[in-house]
Protein backbone atom coordinates (compact mmCIF):
# COMPACT_ATOMS: atom_id res chain seq x y z
CA UNK A 1 0.00 0.00 0.00
CA UNK A 2 1.29 3.27 -0.82
CA UNK A 3 2.07 5.74 2.47
CA UNK A 4 -0.57 8.85 0.88
CA UNK A 5 -3.18 6.08 0.87
CA UNK A 6 -3.20 6.28 4.36
CA UNK A 7 -3.47 10.37 4.47
CA UNK A 8 -5.57 11.42 1.82
CA UNK A 9 -7.93 7.96 0.27
CA UNK A 10 -9.13 6.45 2.85
CA UNK A 11 -11.18 8.69 4.79
CA UNK A 12 -13.05 9.90 1.99
CA UNK A 13 -13.54 6.59 0.99
CA UNK A 14 -14.73 4.45 3.39
CA UNK A 15 -17.33 6.98 4.99
CA UNK A 16 -18.85 6.93 2.02
CA UNK A 17 -19.02 3.13 2.07
CA UNK A 18 -20.49 3.38 5.79
CA UNK A 19 -22.70 5.74 4.63
CA UNK A 20 -24.31 3.23 1.87
CA UNK A 21 -23.82 0.19 4.24
CA UNK A 22 -25.95 2.04 7.22
CA UNK A 23 -28.81 3.31 5.15
CA UNK A 24 -29.20 -0.09 3.40
CA UNK A 25 -29.80 -1.74 7.39
CA UNK A 26 -31.75 1.63 8.62
CA UNK A 27 -35.52 -0.07 7.60
CA UNK A 28 -34.80 -2.56 10.17
CA UNK A 29 -33.28 -0.92 12.92
CA UNK A 30 -35.89 2.10 12.54
CA UNK A 31 -37.37 0.93 16.24
CA UNK A 32 -34.53 1.19 18.36
CA UNK A 33 -34.38 4.73 17.89
CA UNK A 34 -36.76 5.58 20.47
CA UNK A 35 -36.28 7.82 22.64
CA UNK A 36 -34.17 7.65 25.46
CA UNK A 37 -32.68 4.48 24.01
CA UNK A 38 -29.58 6.40 22.61
CA UNK A 39 -28.53 7.84 25.71
CA UNK A 40 -27.76 5.36 28.38
CA UNK A 41 -25.41 3.35 26.21
CA UNK A 42 -23.68 6.26 25.43
CA UNK A 43 -23.10 6.36 29.77
CA UNK A 44 -22.31 3.04 30.09
CA UNK A 45 -19.83 2.99 27.41
CA UNK A 46 -18.16 6.26 28.49
CA UNK A 47 -18.03 4.69 31.88
CA UNK A 48 -16.50 1.08 30.34
CA UNK A 49 -13.62 3.68 28.64
CA UNK A 50 -12.60 5.16 32.21
CA UNK A 51 -12.37 1.56 33.54
CA UNK A 52 -10.50 0.44 30.56
CA UNK A 53 -8.42 3.91 30.73
CA UNK A 54 -7.86 4.15 34.88
CA UNK A 55 -4.84 0.98 34.83
CA UNK A 56 -2.89 3.02 32.12
CA UNK A 57 -3.51 6.21 34.15
CA UNK A 58 -2.61 4.82 37.18
CA UNK A 59 0.87 3.22 35.67
CA UNK A 60 1.52 6.16 34.02
CA UNK A 61 1.70 8.36 37.29
CA UNK A 62 3.00 5.49 39.24
CA UNK A 63 6.47 6.51 39.09
CA UNK A 64 6.15 10.07 39.73
CA UNK A 65 4.37 9.26 42.94
CA UNK A 66 7.06 7.80 45.05
CA UNK A 67 10.06 10.05 43.79
CA UNK A 68 9.28 12.45 46.58
CA UNK A 69 8.98 10.03 49.52
CA UNK A 70 12.13 8.34 48.14
CA UNK A 71 14.18 11.77 48.44
CA UNK A 72 12.50 12.35 52.45
CA UNK A 73 13.77 8.78 53.53
CA UNK A 74 16.22 8.71 56.32
CA UNK A 75 18.09 5.63 55.47
CA UNK A 76 21.51 5.67 53.25
CA UNK A 77 19.90 3.21 50.82
CA UNK A 78 17.27 4.14 48.56
CA UNK A 79 13.92 2.28 49.55
CA UNK A 80 10.10 2.72 49.17
CA UNK A 81 7.99 3.11 51.35
CA UNK A 82 10.75 5.26 53.35
CA UNK A 83 11.20 4.73 56.68
CA UNK A 84 11.56 8.20 57.93
CA UNK A 85 11.18 11.40 56.86
CA UNK A 86 14.32 13.30 56.67
CA UNK A 87 15.90 15.61 54.81
CA UNK A 88 19.63 14.66 54.83
CA UNK A 89 19.30 13.64 51.01
CA UNK A 90 18.42 17.10 50.06
CA UNK A 91 21.31 18.70 52.41
CA UNK A 92 23.54 15.38 50.91
CA UNK A 93 23.15 16.86 47.90
CA UNK A 94 23.70 20.48 48.36
CA UNK A 95 26.56 20.06 49.97
CA UNK A 96 28.53 18.12 47.53
CA UNK A 97 30.26 20.51 45.30
CA UNK A 98 30.74 18.30 42.37
CA UNK A 99 26.19 17.83 41.95
CA UNK A 100 26.01 21.53 42.99
CA UNK A 101 28.39 22.31 40.02
CA UNK A 102 26.71 19.91 37.78
CA UNK A 103 23.37 21.39 38.49
CA UNK A 104 24.10 25.23 37.43
CA UNK A 105 25.85 23.59 34.45
CA UNK A 106 22.83 21.87 33.30
CA UNK A 107 20.86 25.11 33.53
CA UNK A 108 24.14 27.39 31.47
CA UNK A 109 23.91 24.67 29.25
CA UNK A 110 19.84 24.50 28.81
CA UNK A 111 19.26 27.79 28.81
CA UNK A 112 21.76 28.42 26.00
CA UNK A 113 20.85 25.82 23.74
CA UNK A 114 16.88 27.31 24.49
CA UNK A 115 18.05 30.80 23.38
CA UNK A 116 20.08 28.80 19.95
CA UNK A 117 16.92 26.96 19.71
CA UNK A 118 14.71 29.87 19.73
CA UNK A 119 16.61 31.91 17.34
CA UNK A 120 17.02 29.20 14.67
CA UNK A 121 13.48 27.84 15.33
CA UNK A 122 11.57 30.78 15.19
CA UNK A 123 13.80 32.45 12.61
CA UNK A 124 12.81 29.46 10.16
CA UNK A 125 9.35 29.34 10.82
CA UNK A 126 9.21 33.01 9.97
CA UNK A 127 10.91 32.89 6.28
CA UNK A 128 9.12 29.68 5.53
CA UNK A 129 5.83 30.80 6.66
CA UNK A 130 3.30 31.56 3.36
CA UNK A 131 5.94 30.01 1.08
CA UNK A 132 4.77 27.13 -0.78
CA UNK A 133 7.64 25.56 -2.73
CA UNK A 134 8.75 22.35 -4.42
CA UNK A 135 10.37 20.64 -1.80
CA UNK A 136 9.00 22.22 1.86
CA UNK A 137 8.24 19.03 2.54
CA UNK A 138 10.99 17.72 2.33
CA UNK A 139 12.97 20.73 3.98
CA UNK A 140 10.72 20.53 6.88
CA UNK A 141 11.74 16.90 7.35
CA UNK A 142 15.18 18.18 7.28
CA UNK A 143 14.44 20.28 9.86
CA UNK A 144 12.85 17.68 12.15
CA UNK A 145 15.57 14.98 11.92
CA UNK A 146 17.62 15.89 15.08
CA UNK A 147 15.01 14.62 17.11
CA UNK A 148 14.26 11.65 14.76
CA UNK A 149 16.97 9.85 13.60
CA UNK A 150 18.97 8.07 16.98
CA UNK A 151 20.13 10.16 19.14
CA UNK A 152 23.43 8.39 19.61
CA UNK A 153 23.97 8.22 15.99
CA UNK A 154 24.07 12.16 16.25
CA UNK A 155 26.11 12.51 19.58
CA UNK A 156 29.09 9.57 18.28
CA UNK A 157 28.96 12.49 15.11
CA UNK A 158 29.26 15.45 17.04
CA UNK A 159 31.85 13.39 19.43
CA UNK A 160 33.95 12.98 16.17
CA UNK A 161 33.84 16.40 14.56
CA UNK A 162 34.70 18.30 18.22
CA UNK A 163 37.39 16.16 19.08
CA UNK A 164 38.66 16.76 15.35
CA UNK A 165 38.18 21.22 16.46
CA UNK A 166 39.47 19.77 19.78
CA UNK A 167 37.01 21.72 21.38
CA UNK A 168 35.68 18.36 23.70
CA UNK A 169 35.98 18.73 27.27
CA UNK A 170 34.00 22.30 27.84
CA UNK A 171 30.20 22.79 28.03
CA UNK A 172 29.56 24.92 24.55
CA UNK A 173 29.71 21.72 22.82
CA UNK A 174 27.17 20.24 24.84
CA UNK A 175 24.91 23.66 24.60
CA UNK A 176 25.43 23.74 20.68
CA UNK A 177 24.39 19.67 20.06
CA UNK A 178 21.35 20.46 22.58
CA UNK A 179 20.74 23.88 20.53
CA UNK A 180 20.26 21.45 17.31
CA UNK A 181 18.26 19.01 18.69
CA UNK A 182 16.30 21.87 20.64
CA UNK A 183 15.37 23.48 17.39
CA UNK A 184 13.33 21.35 15.44
CA UNK A 185 10.83 21.74 18.82
CA UNK A 186 10.63 25.76 18.19
CA UNK A 187 10.09 25.86 14.75
CA UNK A 188 7.41 23.03 14.27
CA UNK A 189 5.02 24.73 16.97
CA UNK A 190 6.19 28.37 15.66
CA UNK A 191 5.09 27.12 12.80
CA UNK A 192 1.91 26.41 13.65
CA UNK A 193 1.12 28.93 15.73
CA UNK A 194 1.72 31.07 12.72
CA UNK A 195 -0.33 28.72 10.50
CA UNK A 196 -3.44 29.43 12.77
CA UNK A 197 -2.60 32.72 13.97
CA UNK A 198 -1.34 35.04 10.75
CA UNK A 199 -3.03 34.75 7.10
CA UNK A 200 0.25 35.89 4.96
CA UNK A 201 -1.96 38.72 3.23
CA UNK A 202 -1.95 40.71 6.46
CA UNK A 203 2.00 40.59 6.28
CA UNK A 204 1.67 41.41 2.49
CA UNK A 205 -1.13 44.40 3.01
CA UNK A 206 1.21 45.68 6.10
CA UNK A 207 3.91 45.86 3.60
CA UNK A 208 1.52 47.77 1.14
CA UNK A 209 0.82 49.74 3.83
CA UNK A 210 4.45 51.18 3.88
CA UNK A 211 5.85 49.02 7.28
CA UNK A 212 9.63 48.43 7.18
CA UNK A 213 10.64 44.89 7.12
CA UNK A 214 11.64 45.55 11.06
CA UNK A 215 8.38 46.89 12.13
CA UNK A 216 6.62 43.79 10.26
CA UNK A 217 8.94 41.52 11.96
CA UNK A 218 7.84 43.28 15.51
CA UNK A 219 4.32 44.54 14.97
CA UNK A 220 3.34 41.29 12.86
CA UNK A 221 4.85 38.02 12.96
CA UNK A 222 5.97 38.69 16.36
CA UNK A 223 2.57 38.80 18.53
CA UNK A 224 1.68 35.59 16.37
CA UNK A 225 4.50 34.03 16.54
CA UNK A 226 5.45 34.33 20.59
CA UNK A 227 2.87 31.45 21.75
CA UNK A 228 4.59 28.79 19.26
CA UNK A 229 8.64 29.97 20.06
CA UNK A 230 7.20 29.92 24.33
CA UNK A 231 5.54 26.38 24.12
CA UNK A 232 8.64 25.15 21.61
CA UNK A 233 11.27 26.84 23.90
CA UNK A 234 9.36 24.71 26.98
CA UNK A 235 9.79 22.04 25.52
CA UNK A 236 13.32 22.78 24.13
CA UNK A 237 14.31 23.25 27.64
CA UNK A 238 12.66 20.14 29.17
CA UNK A 239 14.73 17.63 26.26
CA UNK A 240 17.71 19.98 26.69
CA UNK A 241 17.93 19.60 30.59
CA UNK A 242 16.89 15.79 30.68
CA UNK A 243 19.14 14.56 27.93
CA UNK A 244 22.03 12.20 28.60
CA UNK A 245 23.45 10.71 25.58
CA UNK A 246 24.94 13.90 24.23
CA UNK A 247 25.98 15.25 27.23
CA UNK A 248 27.69 11.77 28.11
CA UNK A 249 29.35 11.61 24.53
CA UNK A 250 30.62 15.49 24.92
CA UNK A 251 31.74 15.60 28.86
CA UNK A 252 34.86 16.71 30.20
CA UNK A 253 35.82 16.72 33.30
CA UNK A 254 34.65 19.96 33.79
CA UNK A 255 31.59 19.57 31.99
CA UNK A 256 29.41 16.88 33.67
CA UNK A 257 25.51 17.86 33.27
CA UNK A 258 23.40 16.65 36.04
CA UNK A 259 21.90 13.98 34.11
CA UNK A 260 25.01 12.81 33.30
CA UNK A 261 26.20 12.81 36.65
CA UNK A 262 22.36 10.95 37.93
CA UNK A 263 23.07 8.64 34.95
CA UNK A 264 26.20 7.18 36.82
CA UNK A 265 25.38 7.66 39.93
CA UNK A 266 22.51 5.17 39.28
CA UNK A 267 24.87 3.00 37.74
CA UNK A 268 27.78 2.46 39.92
CA UNK A 269 26.59 3.84 43.62
CA UNK A 270 23.11 4.48 44.53
CA UNK A 271 23.49 7.38 46.27
CA UNK A 272 19.95 9.52 48.32
CA UNK A 273 21.81 12.27 46.17
CA UNK A 274 19.99 10.68 43.66
CA UNK A 275 16.62 11.03 44.85
CA UNK A 276 16.97 14.31 45.45
CA UNK A 277 18.13 15.64 42.31
CA UNK A 278 15.45 13.44 40.59
CA UNK A 279 13.08 15.25 43.06
CA UNK A 280 14.34 18.55 41.35
CA UNK A 281 13.36 17.21 37.85
CA UNK A 282 10.00 16.39 39.11
CA UNK A 283 9.77 20.03 40.33
CA UNK A 284 10.75 20.98 36.95
CA UNK A 285 8.07 18.69 35.09
CA UNK A 286 5.58 20.01 37.74
CA UNK A 287 6.88 23.74 36.54
CA UNK A 288 6.42 23.27 32.68
CA UNK A 289 2.72 21.18 33.18
CA UNK A 290 1.73 24.70 35.23
CA UNK A 291 3.00 26.64 32.67
CA UNK A 292 1.00 24.47 29.83
CA UNK A 293 -1.88 25.10 31.87
CA UNK A 294 -1.79 28.42 32.30
CA UNK A 295 -1.19 28.94 28.24
CA UNK A 296 -3.97 26.71 27.65
CA UNK A 297 -6.55 28.58 29.69
CA UNK A 298 -5.48 31.64 27.80
CA UNK A 299 -5.85 30.08 24.21
CA UNK A 300 -8.84 27.85 25.78
CA UNK A 301 -7.07 24.50 25.06
CA UNK A 302 -5.04 22.12 25.98
CA UNK A 303 -2.37 20.97 24.24
CA UNK B 1 -7.20 51.63 -18.16
CA UNK B 2 -9.97 49.16 -18.02
CA UNK B 3 -10.89 48.45 -15.22
CA UNK B 4 -10.24 45.18 -15.85
CA UNK B 5 -6.39 46.06 -16.34
CA UNK B 6 -6.90 47.74 -13.31
CA UNK B 7 -7.38 44.82 -11.14
CA UNK B 8 -4.94 43.00 -13.22
CA UNK B 9 -1.98 45.44 -12.71
CA UNK B 10 -2.52 46.04 -9.12
CA UNK B 11 -2.38 42.18 -8.27
CA UNK B 12 0.32 41.98 -10.15
CA UNK B 13 1.58 44.62 -7.85
CA UNK B 14 0.63 43.00 -4.59
CA UNK B 15 2.28 39.86 -6.19
CA UNK B 16 5.08 41.38 -6.79
CA UNK B 17 5.17 43.23 -3.24
CA UNK B 18 4.40 39.83 -1.28
CA UNK B 19 7.32 38.05 -3.27
CA UNK B 20 9.73 40.93 -2.09
CA UNK B 21 8.38 40.93 1.45
CA UNK B 22 9.64 36.87 1.35
CA UNK B 23 12.58 37.62 -0.12
CA UNK B 24 13.37 40.25 2.62
CA UNK B 25 12.61 37.68 5.32
CA UNK B 26 14.70 34.59 3.38
CA UNK B 27 17.30 35.59 5.37
CA UNK B 28 15.74 34.57 9.00
CA UNK B 29 16.69 30.75 7.20
CA UNK B 30 19.97 31.81 7.69
CA UNK B 31 21.01 30.76 11.18
CA UNK B 32 18.82 27.25 11.39
CA UNK B 33 21.03 26.62 8.17
CA UNK B 34 24.42 27.89 9.43
CA UNK B 35 23.61 25.68 12.77
CA UNK B 36 22.72 22.29 10.88
CA UNK B 37 25.20 22.65 8.35
CA UNK B 38 28.25 22.91 10.96
CA UNK B 39 26.53 20.74 13.55
CA UNK B 40 24.25 18.61 12.06
CA UNK B 41 25.49 17.53 8.61
CA UNK B 42 29.29 18.53 8.97
CA UNK B 43 28.72 15.53 12.32
CA UNK B 44 27.28 13.43 9.63
CA UNK B 45 29.84 13.96 7.12
CA UNK B 46 32.56 12.70 9.64
CA UNK B 47 30.49 9.81 10.65
CA UNK B 48 30.94 8.66 6.77
CA UNK B 49 34.37 9.71 7.01
CA UNK B 50 35.12 7.39 9.54
CA UNK B 51 33.43 4.56 8.56
CA UNK B 52 34.74 4.42 5.00
CA UNK B 53 38.61 5.57 6.58
CA UNK B 54 39.80 1.63 5.41
CA UNK B 55 37.15 0.88 2.75
CA UNK B 56 35.05 -1.11 3.63
CA UNK B 57 36.47 -3.26 5.96
CA UNK B 58 34.65 -1.66 8.97
CA UNK B 59 31.29 -2.39 7.77
CA UNK B 60 32.90 -6.24 7.26
CA UNK B 61 34.35 -6.40 10.89
CA UNK B 62 30.77 -4.87 12.52
CA UNK B 63 28.89 -7.00 10.64
CA UNK B 64 30.58 -9.90 11.10
CA UNK B 65 30.09 -9.39 15.38
CA UNK B 66 27.98 -11.91 17.13
CA UNK B 67 27.24 -8.34 19.26
CA UNK B 68 25.79 -7.27 16.08
CA UNK B 69 23.20 -10.15 15.86
CA UNK B 70 22.06 -9.61 19.39
CA UNK B 71 21.91 -6.04 19.73
CA UNK B 72 20.07 -5.79 16.13
CA UNK B 73 17.86 -8.76 17.40
CA UNK B 74 17.16 -6.75 20.50
CA UNK B 75 16.18 -3.54 19.16
CA UNK B 76 13.63 -5.03 16.45
CA UNK B 77 11.89 -7.46 19.35
CA UNK B 78 11.77 -4.63 21.34
CA UNK B 79 10.80 -2.37 19.61
CA UNK B 80 7.87 -3.81 18.14
CA UNK B 81 6.57 -5.21 21.50
CA UNK B 82 6.87 -2.06 22.54
CA UNK B 83 5.22 -0.38 19.48
CA UNK B 84 1.87 -3.15 19.70
CA UNK B 85 1.59 -3.27 23.94
CA UNK B 86 1.53 1.05 23.45
CA UNK B 87 -1.03 0.90 21.04
CA UNK B 88 -3.54 -1.15 23.05
CA UNK B 89 -2.55 1.01 26.00
CA UNK B 90 -2.75 4.26 24.32
CA UNK B 91 -6.23 3.60 22.52
CA UNK B 92 -8.71 3.36 25.16
CA UNK B 93 -6.96 6.86 27.53
CA UNK B 94 -7.31 8.19 23.91
CA UNK B 95 -10.74 7.46 23.37
CA UNK B 96 -11.23 8.63 27.37
CA UNK B 97 -9.61 12.17 26.48
CA UNK B 98 -11.97 12.24 23.11
CA UNK B 99 -14.82 11.45 25.38
CA UNK B 100 -15.15 13.30 28.41
CA UNK B 101 -16.03 16.63 29.68
CA UNK B 102 -13.73 19.98 30.08
CA UNK B 103 -13.23 18.85 34.11
CA UNK B 104 -12.22 15.00 33.59
CA UNK B 105 -10.24 15.44 29.94
CA UNK B 106 -8.16 17.80 32.46
CA UNK B 107 -7.51 15.38 34.89
CA UNK B 108 -6.36 13.16 32.42
CA UNK B 109 -4.60 15.43 30.76
CA UNK B 110 -2.97 15.68 33.67
CA UNK B 111 -1.74 12.63 34.18
CA UNK B 112 -0.30 11.88 30.52
CA UNK B 113 1.24 15.39 30.45
CA UNK B 114 3.38 14.65 33.93
CA UNK B 115 5.36 11.93 32.80
CA UNK B 116 5.91 13.60 29.44
CA UNK B 117 7.55 16.49 31.00
CA UNK B 118 9.74 13.81 33.73
CA UNK B 119 12.69 13.32 32.70
CA UNK B 120 13.60 9.69 30.98
CA UNK B 121 16.31 8.84 33.58
CA UNK B 122 14.19 9.48 36.36
CA UNK B 123 10.85 7.45 35.01
CA UNK B 124 13.30 4.55 34.78
CA UNK B 125 15.50 5.10 38.37
CA UNK B 126 11.55 5.43 40.19
CA UNK B 127 10.80 1.79 38.13
CA UNK B 128 14.25 0.65 39.02
CA UNK B 129 12.85 1.44 42.43
CA UNK B 130 9.38 0.37 42.20
CA UNK B 131 10.60 -3.40 40.66
CA UNK B 132 14.00 -4.24 42.59
CA UNK B 133 13.43 -7.31 44.74
CA UNK B 134 11.71 -5.86 47.75
CA UNK B 135 10.23 -3.26 45.97
CA UNK B 136 6.62 -1.75 46.17
CA UNK B 137 5.35 -4.10 43.41
CA UNK B 138 6.67 -7.37 44.82
CA UNK B 139 5.84 -5.99 48.15
CA UNK B 140 2.00 -5.82 46.35
CA UNK B 141 2.32 -9.86 45.20
CA UNK B 142 3.74 -10.73 48.27
CA UNK B 143 0.36 -9.28 49.99
CA UNK B 144 -1.75 -11.36 47.43
CA UNK B 145 0.53 -14.36 48.30
CA UNK B 146 2.89 -14.57 45.30
CA UNK B 147 6.64 -13.60 44.66
CA UNK B 148 8.80 -12.51 45.14
CA UNK B 149 10.08 -12.64 41.90
CA UNK B 150 12.75 -10.58 39.96
CA UNK B 151 11.28 -8.35 38.22
CA UNK B 152 13.97 -6.05 37.66
CA UNK B 153 17.54 -6.24 34.83
CA UNK B 154 15.62 -8.61 32.79
CA UNK B 155 13.36 -7.49 29.44
CA UNK B 156 10.34 -7.17 31.13
CA UNK B 157 11.60 -4.54 32.87
CA UNK B 158 12.94 -2.68 29.92
CA UNK B 159 9.58 -3.06 28.10
CA UNK B 160 8.15 -1.88 31.20
CA UNK B 161 10.05 1.75 31.09
CA UNK B 162 9.92 2.15 27.51
CA UNK B 163 5.89 1.29 27.07
CA UNK B 164 5.91 4.23 29.77
CA UNK B 165 8.11 6.81 28.20
CA UNK B 166 6.28 6.16 24.88
CA UNK B 167 2.89 6.26 25.76
CA UNK B 168 2.52 9.82 25.47
CA UNK B 169 4.16 9.72 22.11
CA UNK B 170 1.22 7.48 21.06
CA UNK B 171 -1.68 8.46 22.87
CA UNK B 172 -1.83 12.31 21.49
CA UNK B 173 -1.89 11.50 17.41
CA UNK B 174 -4.20 8.84 18.14
CA UNK B 175 -6.32 11.69 20.57
CA UNK B 176 -6.03 14.06 17.36
CA UNK B 177 -7.31 11.83 14.80
CA UNK B 178 -10.15 11.15 17.15
CA UNK B 179 -10.95 14.84 18.10
CA UNK B 180 -10.95 15.87 14.22
CA UNK B 181 -13.85 13.28 13.32
CA UNK B 182 -16.98 15.11 12.42
CA UNK B 183 -19.32 14.51 15.15
CA UNK B 184 -22.45 14.37 12.62
CA UNK B 185 -20.74 11.72 10.81
CA UNK B 186 -21.31 9.33 14.29
CA UNK B 187 -25.15 10.85 15.10
CA UNK B 188 -25.67 9.78 11.59
CA UNK B 189 -24.67 6.19 11.35
CA UNK B 190 -26.32 6.16 14.64
CA UNK B 191 -29.33 7.53 13.94
CA UNK B 192 -29.52 5.22 11.06
CA UNK B 193 -29.17 2.18 13.70
CA UNK B 194 -25.61 1.20 13.95
CA UNK B 195 -24.74 -0.39 17.38
CA UNK B 196 -21.97 1.11 19.30
CA UNK B 197 -20.09 -1.46 18.00
CA UNK B 198 -20.68 -1.01 14.42
CA UNK B 199 -19.97 2.48 14.88
CA UNK B 200 -16.65 2.01 15.87
CA UNK B 201 -15.55 -0.30 13.68
CA UNK B 202 -17.04 1.08 9.94
CA UNK B 203 -17.06 4.58 11.32
CA UNK B 204 -14.37 5.63 13.93
CA UNK B 205 -11.39 3.11 13.61
CA UNK B 206 -11.36 4.13 9.35
CA UNK B 207 -11.39 7.51 10.10
CA UNK B 208 -8.57 7.21 13.20
CA UNK B 209 -5.97 5.10 10.63
CA UNK B 210 -4.07 7.67 10.22
CA UNK B 211 -3.22 8.44 13.83
CA UNK B 212 -3.12 5.13 14.66
CA UNK B 213 -0.33 4.60 11.68
CA UNK B 214 1.58 7.60 12.70
CA UNK B 215 1.66 6.64 16.58
CA UNK B 216 2.75 3.16 15.64
CA UNK B 217 5.58 4.91 13.06
CA UNK B 218 6.56 7.21 15.89
CA UNK B 219 6.77 4.89 18.57
CA UNK B 220 8.54 2.32 16.36
CA UNK B 221 11.00 5.36 15.43
CA UNK B 222 11.78 6.12 19.13
CA UNK B 223 11.98 3.05 20.60
CA UNK B 224 14.74 1.56 18.21
CA UNK B 225 17.22 4.79 19.64
CA UNK B 226 16.68 3.70 23.29
CA UNK B 227 19.93 4.20 25.32
CA UNK B 228 18.93 4.87 28.83
CA UNK B 229 16.85 2.03 29.90
CA UNK B 230 18.57 -0.60 28.93
CA UNK B 231 21.03 0.19 31.11
CA UNK B 232 19.13 0.98 33.78
CA UNK B 233 16.81 -1.59 33.76
CA UNK B 234 18.08 -4.01 31.81
CA UNK B 235 20.20 -7.42 32.05
CA UNK B 236 23.58 -6.62 29.80
CA UNK B 237 22.42 -9.16 27.48
CA UNK B 238 19.49 -6.29 27.03
CA UNK B 239 22.03 -4.19 24.83
CA UNK B 240 20.20 -2.51 22.38
CA UNK B 241 21.88 -0.74 18.89
CA UNK B 242 22.63 2.28 20.67
CA UNK B 243 24.36 1.09 23.80
CA UNK B 244 26.17 -1.32 21.14
CA UNK B 245 27.61 2.17 19.49
CA UNK B 246 28.32 3.37 22.77
CA UNK B 247 30.50 -0.22 23.51
CA UNK B 248 32.31 0.31 19.91
CA UNK B 249 33.53 4.10 21.47
CA UNK B 250 34.07 4.11 25.05
CA UNK B 251 35.45 0.83 25.82
CA UNK B 252 36.82 -0.73 22.56
CA UNK B 253 37.56 2.82 21.51
CA UNK B 254 37.30 1.86 18.07
CA UNK B 255 35.72 5.05 16.16
CA UNK B 256 35.53 2.94 12.58
CA UNK B 257 33.26 0.89 14.30
CA UNK B 258 30.73 2.68 15.58
CA UNK B 259 30.67 5.03 12.49
CA UNK B 260 30.04 2.26 10.35
CA UNK B 261 27.78 1.09 12.66
CA UNK B 262 26.15 4.18 13.06
CA UNK B 263 25.77 5.22 9.32
CA UNK B 264 24.11 1.27 8.84
CA UNK B 265 21.42 2.71 11.54
CA UNK B 266 20.73 5.76 10.24
CA UNK B 267 20.47 4.17 6.88
CA UNK B 268 18.11 1.46 7.85
CA UNK B 269 16.06 4.11 9.60
CA UNK B 270 15.58 6.62 7.12
CA UNK B 271 13.02 4.92 5.13
CA UNK B 272 10.32 4.44 8.37
CA UNK B 273 11.40 8.15 8.99
CA UNK B 274 10.29 9.29 5.64
CA UNK B 275 7.30 6.73 5.84
CA UNK B 276 6.45 8.40 9.35
CA UNK B 277 6.81 11.92 8.48
CA UNK B 278 4.21 11.15 5.18
CA UNK B 279 1.73 9.30 7.28
CA UNK B 280 1.94 12.04 9.87
CA UNK B 281 -0.12 15.11 10.31
CA UNK B 282 -1.29 17.59 13.27
CA UNK B 283 0.23 16.34 16.59
CA UNK B 284 2.74 14.21 15.31
CA UNK B 285 5.63 15.16 16.92
CA UNK B 286 4.37 14.30 20.76
CA UNK B 287 2.27 18.25 22.09
CA UNK B 288 3.77 20.29 19.72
Amino acid sequence: MSPRAFSSEVDPGSRKENASRQRARAPFRSNRNGKGSNRSPRVSGHALLLIAAAPVLLFLLLPSLIIVPMALSKSQMIQFPPEWISLHSFSDYLGDRQWVDSTLLSFQVTITAVLIGAVTGGGAAIALHGRSFAGKGVLVGLIMMPIVIPVVVLALGDYLLFAQLRLLGGWVPIAIAHGVLATPYVFISAQTSLTSELNPALVRSARSLGARPCSVLYHVYWPAIRPGVLAGSMLGFAVSFDEVVLALFLQGASAVTLPVRTFSAIQYELTPKIAASASLFLALALVALALQALAARKTGRLS
Amino acid sequence: MSMAEAIKTSRRALRRDGAGQVRNLVWLFLPLAALYGMFALLPLGMIVRFSMANGLENFRSVLASPLLLRAATNTLVISLTTTAVTLGLAMPVAAALWRSGPGLHRLIMAFVLLPFWTAVLIKNFAWAVLLQDNGVVNGLLQAAGLGPFTLLHNRLAVLIGMVHFVLPYAIFPIYTAMREIDPRIERAARSMGASTASVIWHVILPLIMPGIAAAALLVFIVSTGFFITPVILGAPSDMMISNLIDYYVHELTNFNNAAALALLVALLLAPVIVLQQRVARRGQYGVA
